[in-house]
């Protein structure tokens, strides 16, 4: 399984809609780099919205991407995590420190916006 | 719901269905969103534990009755290589597995009891229980 | 229930009931109904009695126990008068059928006290069970009340939510206030939400530990949390325990919070221009219609 990530102007847009499992996280990983790589991509939405569930696993691959992102000159802001997977993260100890938030992806994109100064 | 369904771990896959299980079987107990989360996160990480380092093994959910009120154990059993060190995998950032190094201790935090036993060359065995608050 | 001794025990029911009264008369004079008017009383030791023979009468009937208990918790009767009672009803009525008793072996002696048992033990029961259940009643009631008061969020303006504090955190309150708080920034759709400590007596490690945790979580969830409220003593702890809250602002009054709250969301308060110009002479001469 994949997950589709679309382009819109400078930013990508990636709106993840199933129970990530180990697999799908490290395949999404891989094909974001690639696509930055194409693309040139300056920012990228991750929306989470619709994810209740972030192990430490699936934290670490996220973690991992927006590092590797920097890395590529794409920032990437996380948004629409859910109070429930928030809570649990904070339990487990996870505060993922380098990594932008947002509410949705609305303020993701002006976040975006606002500190790439597009 | 049966008193134990379980779920055996052999597949990465299986990862996901022991938490989905697990989360369905707390909301039908009466758990609200954040506690189901937690309990589906905690089984992730245990269920991880078995597929990563022993490869087979079962997680079993039984519901339990206190004093006064209900809960939902999780029992993790394999018969893996078993861990030498049971205070060092309870400390915070310590993996072998290039991971976050949050899983067990983070199990514990997650959950309300928390047991771990192994022994080296016959298996581990993880108890977590969560209280209906 | 041994019919020979419960006819014995009914047939003598004035003496009992005499017995009884006088002895339950000197326990009010030593302690909890002192403050009970005599009449009153009075009333309530017949009534009382009533009760417990009606009760050995049809064999341990509920409902006038249940009626006579309901009326004892609303006059806020401790439980010891019921239970003191009782004991006393037990001994006076061993006592009258021993009286009556024309030879008493070890037998039929422990058949007495077992039959005076079954008599009142259900009694006595049923009432501590109904004084418990309201007890529990009473503590679920104000458990929920407890709830409701404990993690209060308020959206003032768009994008600005505040979460006043009051009162001491514990684990399970924590809990409750990083709940409320996280769905709170979801519903009103929150950039910036304040909490506000003014009202939290004691910051010790652990308060400060879920504090700080909360603030993470509002981070995660993609907004701001900022700290205010924090009086002399409170940051003199936070830094003597080592605390580190660097990374989230903090303010020492609520007033500032906002403000700073403001400028996060790019707005600021100002005084409308018609305040500026206004003039107390103006006023008048409209008042006069001039």
């Amino acid at each position: 399984m994949r997950i589709p990530i679309l382009k819109l102007g400078n930013y990508l847009l990636i709106s993840i809609q199933m129970e990530l499992d180990d697999k799908t996280a490290i395949q999404f990983q891989e094909d974001l780099l690639q696509r930055i790589h194409e693309t040139g991509a300056t920012g990228v939405v991750v929306d989470l919205t619709s994810v209740d569930i972030i192990d430490s696993f699936i934290a670490k691959v996220l973690g991992e991407v927006v590092s590797m992102s920097d890395l590529m000159g794409a920032k990437v802001v996380l948004t629409g995590i859910q109070p429930a997977v928030a809570i649990t993260l904070i339990d487990l100890g996870i505060h993922l420190q380098n990594v932008q938030t947002a509410l949705d992806l609305e303020q993701g994109l002006m976040k975006l916006h606002q500190e790439l100064g597009e | 719901m049966e008193p134990h369904s379980f779920i055996g771990i052999k597949k990465e896959w299986d990862i996901v269905g022991a938490r989905q299980l697990g989360r369905e079987i707390a909301r039908k107990l009466g758990f609200g969103t954040v506690d189901q989360a937690r309990i589906a996160t905690a089984i992730s990480e245990i269920a991880r534990n078995i597929y990563l380092y022993a490869e087979d093994g079962k997680v079993t959910f039984e519901t339990i009755e206190g004093m006064n009120h209900k809960g939902l154990r999780i029992i993790a059993s394999d018969n893996g290589p078993g861990i030498d060190n049971i205070s060092q995998v309870m400390e915070d950032g310590y993996t072998t597995s290039g991971g976050l190094g949050a899983g067990l201790p983070g199990v514990k935090r997650l959950m309300d009891e928390f047991d771990i036993q192994s022994e080296v060359g016959k298996g581990t065995i993880v108890t977590a229980v969560k209280w209906l608050r | 229930m041994d019919e020979n001794l419960k006819q014995i025990a009914l047939d003598n029911r004035e003496s009992i009931v005499e017995t009884w009264k006088n002895e339950v008369e000197k326990l009010k004079s030593q302690n909890y109904t002192s403050t009970i008017s005599d009449e009153l009383f009075e009333s309530t030791n017949r009534e009382f009695a009533n009760v417990i023979f009606e009760s050995i009468n049809d064999g341990g009937s509920t409902k006038s126990v249940e009626l006579f208990s309901e009326k004892i918790i609303n006059l806020g009767w401790p439980l010891s008068y019921i239970t003191d009672g009782l004991q006393v009803f037990r001994r006076a009525t061993i006592d009258v059928i021993l009286g009556t008793t024309k030879k008493v072996d070890t037998d039929s002696l422990s058949l007495i006290l077992t039959s005076v048992d079954q008599w009142v033990e259900p009694i006595i029961r049923q009432l501590v069970n109904e004084y418990s259940g309201s007890w529990e009643n009473i503590v679920s009631l104000q458990r929920v009340a407890l709830q409701e008061l404990s993690a209060p969020l308020i959206p003032v303006v768009e994008g600005i939510t505040v979460m006043p504090l009051i009162g001491t955190i514990d684990t399970e309150r924590a809990k409750l206030i990083m709940e409320n708080l996280l769905d709170g920034v979801i519903r009103h759709n929150s950039e910036v939400v304040l909490i506000d400590i003014t009202g939290v007596p004691v910051v010790d490690t652990m308060v400060a530990h879920h504090i700080i945790q909360a603030a993470e979580a509002v981070r995660l969830v993609g907004a701001i949390c900022i700290l205010s409220g924090i009086r002399p003593e409170i940051a003199q702890t936070i830094v003597n325990l080592g605390i580190d809250l660097e990374k989230f602002p903090t303010k020492n009054t609520l007033e500032k919070g906002f403000t700073s709250a403001l400028e996060m969301t790019n707005r600021k308060l100002t005084d409308l221009d018609t305040k500026q110009h206004f003039d107390i002479e103006q006023l008048i001469k409209s008042i006069k219609g001039v």
